[in-house]
């Protein structure tokens, strides 16, 4: 059974570059617990999940988006 | 698909101090003195744009958060003006020691990557910046930004391109 193929949200809207101060896009592609979402479950191309994963880690170290979410020590 | 080779082709001007080297150096006498010359993937003597990105400690005047950026970025000796972009104060999305918000401000620069050094020192050993982050602003490099109409023209030229395969 194959999978049925989903197309790359960022190939669709042709951005060449993710920003990684851009928190609202950022925030779609994390989950609950603020973990990156797997191009499995978004559909992220190869090239931009890289670019993803590289956006979210600067963003996480400039306290645009947390590391943990949900989460109260 | 030479519409997408096009697309791909990436314009370097290098200056006229630029020596390529090869990397590593040829062994004396081997044959590999003789090829013309391979960069060593960092074209170090360019400048280059940068962005950084401050969060300074937010109980700072808005007059002393000038005074630094005027006095970080008159050390870079920059080509060109620096593009700076207040954000504000903001807040963190989470504590960072006792700060539950941070000043931001994103600036752009060309500059040359010898003059970075002593830049992030001195941020370093600054208190009143939280934390700073300098890296490499992506961009399209070569042909300007595409306007409207040529967007719509390329994605139509894609398009075609796809039909005939």
């Amino acid at each position: 059974m194959r999978r049925p193929t989903k197309s790359c949200p960022f190939c669709e809207t042709r951005v060449r570059f993710i920003d990684y101060k851009d928190d609202r896009t950022l925030g779609r592609f994390i989950t609950d617990h603020g973990k990156i979402l797997p191009s499995r479950l978004s559909g992220t191309c190869a090239r931009h999940q890289r670019q993803l994963a590289t956006a979210v880690k600067r963003a996480r170290y400039l306290a645009i988006i947390p590391y943990i979410k949900g989460h109260t020590a | 698909m030479r519409s997408l080779r096009d697309r791909m082709l990436i314009y370097v001007q290098f200056p006229a101090t630029f020596k390529p080297q090869l990397h590593p150096p040829p062994v004396a006498g081997s044959p590999w003195e003789a090829v013309s010359f391979k960069t060593t993937g960092r074209l170090a003597d360019m400048p280059r744009q940068y962005e950084a990105v401050y969060i300074f400690d937010s109980t700072l005047e808005d007059a002393a958060i000038n005074e630094k950026l005027t006095r970080y970025h008159g050390m870079l000796s920059a080509s060109g003006e620096v593009k700076v972009d207040h954000w504000g104060r903001r807040q963190l999305a989470y504590t960072i020691g006792p700060r539950e918000t941070g000043y931001y401000v994103v600036a752009r620069f060309d500059a040359e990557p010898t003059v970075l050094p002593e830049y992030e020192r001195a941020l370093k050993l600054d208190d009143g910046v939280v934390r700073y982050l300098v890296t490499l602003h992506e961009h399209e490099v070569g042909a300007p930004p595409m306007s409207e109409e040529e967007m719509v023209a390329a994605r139509r030229r894609d398009d075609d391109d796809e039909d005939e395969e």
